[in-house]
């Protein structure tokens, strides 16, 4: 009955929809490649204590002995020694949002970041380059005690909370990207929430990358003490360019007893990003840890964040979407390490390809001997629409516990013609049935996201879906 | 004696050239090729410490055992395999190993090498057996290996049940085993197989069992796997004519120190096929379990069904199962879907049971039962059914 849904170019389009470009202007930028020069002159331009110095360069070494990993994605193409792996795009940090320099204020109007969000924008942390330019706390979270800053002014600011937490959740010699970013990290978010605090307000985070060949390695550090809450909002967007560029973040967060933390990413980067992220977090006694990740953008992005569940009653959430569109390979999922007993853990994951995309479900869950009566479920579900693309589903399971329940589910499927069928019966045209279609497909992921995230998002999705139909 | 030319040159008195050909082959393949490490995710949760191969090196002698079968019909070859290697080369020369590969891992290529006994079943064109054909493969003493080999050959519209029984006869003692199968489905066929190992609970047990189905055909394969200390399986099947059919079914009952490991594939490679996969265990004592099956959907295979489910039901709370369910999916216009759970008895279950004053044993047993009611109802054929009910109903005790 129908005809094949046509191919659409994501990428092409790329320069109108998301095409905030602004010249560069840097004030100190590293030259390409890496060594120890450029690992010892960013810590130096950072005016770092001597034990990070160290560990970058201990970091370095370990980046340089590991192999590249052998399974996922196709990454033989990255050139380490032609990106920038340092950028600083002021020296002053703006303090409000009328002080940040024009041209970034001008390329968040191309955001399209709407006037009565600006209030919002407040708690916004917005990381232009590698380094965080804007940062406004708002007043009543100074008073409750959190700390929210970019992560070189933590350091500065708070060394000793610092030096306690950095690295002990993901540290340099886990895989090859996080030596990478141990070595050159830069820019990225430090939060820590007082005992039984609860931050109301989301904290947000925009995160640009804007400068050819240029490595991005921001580096997050969470930490909840007992009983607190706080969610975290990290949103990427970034203009294309024509070659290869590398994100390799680290996020790092700590849930203590009772407490509980939501870190939601919208990740959208342009079509010719690498992202290559380790996500991880311990969660304690009766914590909650809840990773809520939207993956649309990038060439190719492997990213499976984790929870250690460390503690009885520990509890880890993962809902992850995947959009690969033309050229993308979105290799996501989820880790769920269950070490102590009564650990429960659940996994969910949507993902869509189109247009010979192909994405990846990958996920590991393991059962250590200790954790007992610990419970843990998948499910992935996969939507194909169109018969170039591709959709693989690997969950590992390591089940080492004594009386445990594991599920696992997975379908694969296209937009059913039936569906299809109903809705154009009502008058819609096919290509907005099938917008509908996915999006109430990623229904369990949008309905997790705050408002304004969520309409962008749909609005991102009906963007994508644009001209799929002949 | 060792796993060498010698030995080989021994063994193989009175095959035919290639064969011999094939078997020194496979012999160098297994010199050259290393164990397979723990760092090849096929054998990550895969232990072969304490595996001595060598220690094997001696084989019980298989050829020519032949069970008494019905009267087979015209045309129908049903011989040990040495035999009908000699005596219909053309036939199976071009099959033998191509399915099986010799050169996948070591222990294929070992198997390849020395495999004794098993028989050729090659049924012509449009005949239909009524009853099951019996491969008995058995084994009396440790120390030694047993490598049987089975090749099944249907014709086109061919209809048939085949069943294959690996049996200890007082072998309690280390060993090696294998017993694997090569099932050629021809256009329009229906072929049930069943295979049911019972090898001794102390022996190392390695098999494929591959299947390559063309258009139109139907296959109805059932694997249970009881014996052996270690006992690995792959059971594979390549749908590779549009229309055809795999129904891939397996129970397992894993107890002791058994270590049971299943490999499953599901191998879509044209369109308008459909692959059906259940395989479900139940494990007690201190018994582990690693089930990790793929289902791949090729390119052009649009319209595919693919269905792959994995059930384990842990008895005990020492015992541990392992479930990976993996889709590899390159076509959009197919339906997938795939599931696996691994838990203990549901305690409202046995509440229940206990309740109207059945003891706890007998109440886990009816659960077992119940449990791999659903599976067993899918036997291709009433004798295999039987055979199978009562091994477990043995084992269940």
């Amino acid at each position: 009955m129908a005809t094949a849904p046509k191919p659409v170019d994501v990428g092409s389009d790329y320069k109108e929809k998301y095409g905030f470009f602004v010249p560069e202007d840097y004030v100190f930028k590293a030259k390409r490649g890496l060594n120890p020069d450029i690992v010892k002159e960013i810590s130096f331009m950072k005016n770092e204590p001597e034990w990070m110095t160290k560990f970058r360069l201990r970091s370095l070494e370990i980046f340089r002995k590991k192999p590249m990993p052998n399974w996922g994605a196709d990454l033989s193409v990255i050139d380490f020694e032609n990106i920038f792996y340092y950028l600083r795009a002021s020296d002053k940090q703006s303090k409000t949002w009328e002080e940040l320099p024009a041209d970034i204020k001008a390329t968040y109007d191309r955001l399209g970041v709407p006037e009565a969000e600006r209030k919002f924008l407040a708690g916004v942390s917005a990381q232009y380059e590698s380094e965080v330019v804007y940062h406004s706390l708002q007043k009543e979270l100074s008073a409750k005690g959190v700390i929210f800053l970019d992560t070189d002014s933590a350091l500065r600011e708070h060394p000793d909370l610092f030096k306690e937490y950095f690295g002990t959740v993901i540290p340099p010699a886990d895989n090859k990207f996080s030596a990478l970013n141990s070595a050159v990290w830069s820019g990225g978010s430090f939060i820590y929430v007082p005992k039984g605090v609860r931050v109301d307000v989301p904290l947000q985070a925009y995160f640009r990358i804007n400068a050819e060949n240029m490595g991005q390695f921001e580096r997050t550090l969470i930490i909840c003490d007992e009983g607190s809450f706080v969610h975290y909002i990290e949103g990427c967007t970034a203009p294309i360019y024509t070659t290869d560029s590398l994100h390799s973040a680290v996020v790092e967060i700590i849930v203590k007893k009772g407490a509980r933390c939501r870190y939601t990413t919208i990740q959208n980067w342009s079509t010719n990003v690498f992202n290559l992220v380790t996500k991880r977090a311990m969660a304690y006694a009766d914590a909650t840890m809840e990773w809520v990740d939207g993956n649309l953008g990038s060439q190719i992005t492997m990213k499976y964040p984790s929870v250690y569940l460390m503690e009885p009653g520990a509890k880890g959430d993962v809902l992850s979407i995947a959009f690969a569109g033309k050229g993308q390979h979105q290799d996501a999922g989820g880790k769920m390490i269950h070490v102590a007993p009564n650990t429960t853990s659940t996994i969910t994951s949507k993902s869509i390809s189109k247009a010979g995309g192909r994405t990846s479900y990958r996920g590991h869950i393991k059962m250590y001997p200790g954790a007992t009566n610990s419970k843990s479920f998948v499910k992935c579900d996969a939507l194909l629409l169109d018969d170039n693309s591709r959709s693989d589903t690997y969950p590992y399971n390591d089940v080492d516990a004594d009386n445990v329940t594991l599920g696992h589910e997975a379908t694969v499927s296209k937009v059913s013609d039936e569906q299809l069928f109903y809705l154009m019966s009502r008058g819609i045209t096919r290509n907005e049935a099938e917008t509908m279609i996915v999006n109430g497909f990623i229904e369990p992921f949008t309905k997790e996201l705050p408002l304004e995230y969520a309409v962008e998002l749909n609005r991102l999705i009906q963007l994508e879906m644009e001209g799929s139909v002949g | 004696m060792a796993f060498d030319v010698a030995t080989l040159e021994h063994a193989v008195q009175g095959e035919p050239d290639w064969l011999h050909d094939r078997r020194r082959t496979a012999l160098s393949t297994y010199e050259r090729l290393p164990l397979p490490s723990r760092t090849d995710e096929e054998w990550r949760r895969t232990n072969l410490a304490g595996l001595d191969l060598p220690a094997y090196a001696r084989f019980e002698q298989q050829n020519g055992h032949a069970q008494e079968q019905p009267a087979l019909p015209k045309g129908v070859i049903f011989e040990p395999l040495a035999i009908a290697a000699r005596r219909h080369s053309s036939l199976i020369e071009p099959l033998l190993f191509s399915l099986v590969r010799a050169d996948r891992d070591r222990f294929s290529a070992l198997h390849a090498a020395f495999f004794t006994g098993g028989h050729l079943l090659y049924v012509p064109d449009g005949v239909t057996i009524e009853e099951p054909i019996l491969g008995q493969h058995f084994s009396h003493e440790g120390g030694t290996s047993v490598l049987p080999h089975t090749l099944i050959v249907a014709g086109k519209g061919s209809r048939f049940n085949y069943l294959d029984e690996y049996i200890a006869e007082g072998d309690e003692a280390e060993a090696y085993r294998s017993g694997s199968a090569e099932i050629f489905v021809g256009e329009g066929a229906e072929v049930g197989y069943v295979a049911v190992q019972k090898w001794g609970r102390n022996a190392w047990h390695l098999a494929d069992q591959r299947a390559r189905l063309e258009k139109d055909s139907t296959l109805k394969l059932f694997n249970v796997t009881l014996g052996a200390r270690f006992s690995k399986t792959r059971v594979e099947a390549s749908l590779v004519g549009p229309g055809a059919t795999a129904e891939l079914k397996g129970i397992y009952f894993a107890s002791g120190e058994q270590f049971f490991d299943f490999h499953t594939l599901q191998d879509h490679q044209v369109g308008n096929t459909t692959s059906d996969l259940l395989f479900k265990g139940a494990l007690q004592d201190v018994a582990r379990t690693v089930y990790a099956g793929l289902i791949r959907i090729e390119k052009g295979a649009a319209r595919s069904d693919a269905y792959q489910a994995n059930r384990n039901l842990v008895l005990s709370d020492k015992a541990k199962a392992t479930s990976i369910p993996m889709l590899e999916i390159d076509n959009n216009d197919v339906r997938c879907t795939h599931g696996a759970t691994v838990g203990p008895v549901d305690p409202n279950h046995l509440f229940y049971l206990r309740s109207r004053g059945i003891t706890e044993m007998t109440a886990k047993r009816m659960i077992v039962q119940g449990f791999f009611g659903q599976v067993l109802d899918r036997i291709p054929f009433q004798q295999a059914r039987e055979l199978i009910e009562a091994e477990l109903e043995a084992r269940l005790g």
